[in-house]
């Protein structure tokens, strides 16, 4: 699903993010990233995303070149993956039902469609009661949930998470794993970037440990 | 591990739902861009007061000018051409110089006004009214004034009957009451051209008045359009409500700026028509037709979205998610 082939991502001042990385990440698979700060776990997630272009190296997703994908078919791209942030990146001027229905608006789907995918990817979070609250008022664990659902309202194939659960206690950070591996479960290939070691152990999946540029561990289970 | 049931992924909406969705999406930006106006009531009567008073200068002027204009056309309309005959040219002469005047085909009358008559009337009016009576023979000329037909009483036609009436025997000088008019004609020719220049300079100024006001609101939606660009959303996308946004800017800065215009006029309307009044015309200050009230406000939508959309293809394509 996702495959990376020696690539290096050199920032302005020479500083190399990740360096001659290899990585192949199958369909449906569920693997973490993790690494100290700086190893390039951010780096190699919008690399993905497209946010970011390598400097040497190429990048397919579902087969597909995207090393050098024109800019105007980055958002078609970006359409067939979820994203999830640590700070959730909601929008404060609209209601939870709005910020969750954004991406089928953006891809251009019937009120009734949108309708029933948000109050579904809702559900699922467990927040059809909050639809009509505003993201400020809810807690952070909420808000991430928030987050997850505007990720896979649109059933995206792929699903990134930037330290998703960074800013949240032990307990809600294991309910928002648990809830990534249930996407996994119906088929959605997830990469989750995280320091939390601990939790992500407990996990039993793949662990790809970063460090310094290079993937030096991948262990499969 | 569990081996995945691939997830069903969400078919692509067809071209029918996709199209309907874009309706939908402009109606809603159309009320979106509208409602994010009204919450920051300060800011948006500050931008549209701006674009109001910008636009409102050069339309009053303009206004004005359009009634100069028709008041002296009004004055065109008396156009007449004297023509002087040499002193002592018999009366038989002048009445068949007269007739045959009559039968041009752009005269449409002819007067005669013997030497005898305009002496007695320049004595009557004028102080030199003994002087003249000391003079041992009439100074004066027989002279015959011609008002040509409406349709010749354009200047340039004034002017060709000018030259043809001067090549006539026995007429001495033709004058035509008309150089002041010119004078004023040029006179507001100029004007008309300053009014424009102000007019394109405001304009301008209403382009930046719009622009800066999109930018602010670009740079404090900067966190939104990141997510939204993150999500998939095109450029047009998140273009669509900034352009909405300078089009209100730009409807209700027109709306506004016509309501002062109004107001102005509606002010100076009486003194103006005592004024000309005293130049015995029965002149009415012509407020804004309709036509001239919908090209402003229709102008300043232009402007608007103009204005909006230099401001959006600048930074919008600068904001990356990062």
């Amino acid at each position: 699903m996702i495959e990376m082939q020696n690539i290096t991502k050199r920032y302005p001042g020479n500083r190399e993010a990740l360096t001659h990385l290899n990585l192949t990440i199958e369909q449906g698979e569920m693997a973490f990233l993790t690494g100290p700060s700086g190893a390039g776990k951010s780096t190699l997630l919008k690399l993905i995303a497209a946010i970011e272009r390598p400097t040497r190296g190429q990048i397919f997703i579902n087969r597909k070149n995207i090393t050098r994908i024109p800019k105007r078919k980055v958002p078609s791209l970006r359409r067939h993956m979820g994203v999830v942030f640590q700070d959730h990146h909601l929008l404060h001027d609209r209601n939870v039902f709005d910020n969750v229905s954004l991406p089928l608006q953006i891809a251009g789907f019937a009120q009734v469609d949108i309708n029933r995918r948000v109050r579904a990817a809702l559900d699922k979070v467990d927040l059809l009661d909050k639809e009509q609250m505003m993201p400020i008022t809810l807690s952070g664990g909420e808000q991430q949930r928030v987050g997850i659902a505007r990720a896979v309202v649109h059933k995206p194939a792929i699903l990134l998470a930037d330290e998703p659960t960074g800013n949240l206690d032990p307990e809600l950070s294991a309910e928002i794993m648990r809830l990534f591996s249930e996407f996994n479960q119906v088929g959605v290939t997830v990469l989750i970037a995280s320091h939390d070691l601990e939790l992500i152990k407990r996990m039993q999946k793949r662990i790809i440990r970063l460090c310094a540029g290079e993937c030096v561990d991948s262990q499969s289970l | 591990m569990v081996r995945a049931r691939y997830q069903q992924p969400l078919a692509r909406p067809n071209i029918k739902t996709r199209l309907r969705s874009y309706l939908r999406d402009h109606v809603r930006v159309f009320l979106f861009s509208l409602g994010k106006l009204y919450r920051t009531p300060f800011a948006t009567t500050f931008t549209l007061l701006m674009i109001a008073v910008a636009l409102a200068l050069p339309a009053c002027l303009y206004v004005l000018l359009n009634n100069l204009q028709t008041v002296t056309h009004k004055w065109d309309d008396t156009g007449q051409i004297s023509l002087f005959l040499h002193t002592g040219t018999s009366e038989q002469t002048v009445e068949q110089l007269k007739n045959e005047l009559t039968e041009h085909k752009q005269v449409g009358n002819v007067d005669y006004v013997p030497a005898e008559l305009a002496l007695r009337e320049f004595q009557d009016r004028s102080e030199f009214g003994e002087l003249l009576a000391g003079l041992p023979s009439n100074p004066l000329p027989p002279t015959l004034i011609v008002t040509p037909i409406d349709s010749a009483k354009q200047s340039d036609s004034l002017n060709k009957l000018k030259k043809e009436f001067q090549s006539i025997a026995n007429v001495e000088r033709v004058q035509l009451d008309m150089q002041w008019l010119q004078r004023l004609q040029a006179i507001t020719n100029i004007i008309h051209r300053a009014i424009t220049a102000i007019g394109i300079m405001l304009s301008l100024s209403v382009l930046l008045v719009v622009g800066n006001s999109i930018r602010l609101d670009i740079e404090n939606r900067r966190a939104e359009i990141e997510v939204t660009k993150l999500i998939g959303a095109t450029d047009r996308f998140i273009r669509r409500p900034f352009l909405y946004s300078g089009m209100w800017f730009g409807l209700l800065g027109g709306i506004l700026a016509l309501l002062l215009v109004f107001i102005v006029l509606l002010v100076i309307r009486q003194p103006a028509q005592d004024l000309i009044g005293l130049y015995n015309s029965d002149f009415k200050l012509m407020l804004p037709s309709f036509v001239q009230s919908v090209s402003l406000i229709g102008s300043s939508i232009i402007l608007g979205i103009f204005g909006s959309w230099l401001a959006v293809g600048h930074h919008i394509a600068k904001i990356q998610p990062s």
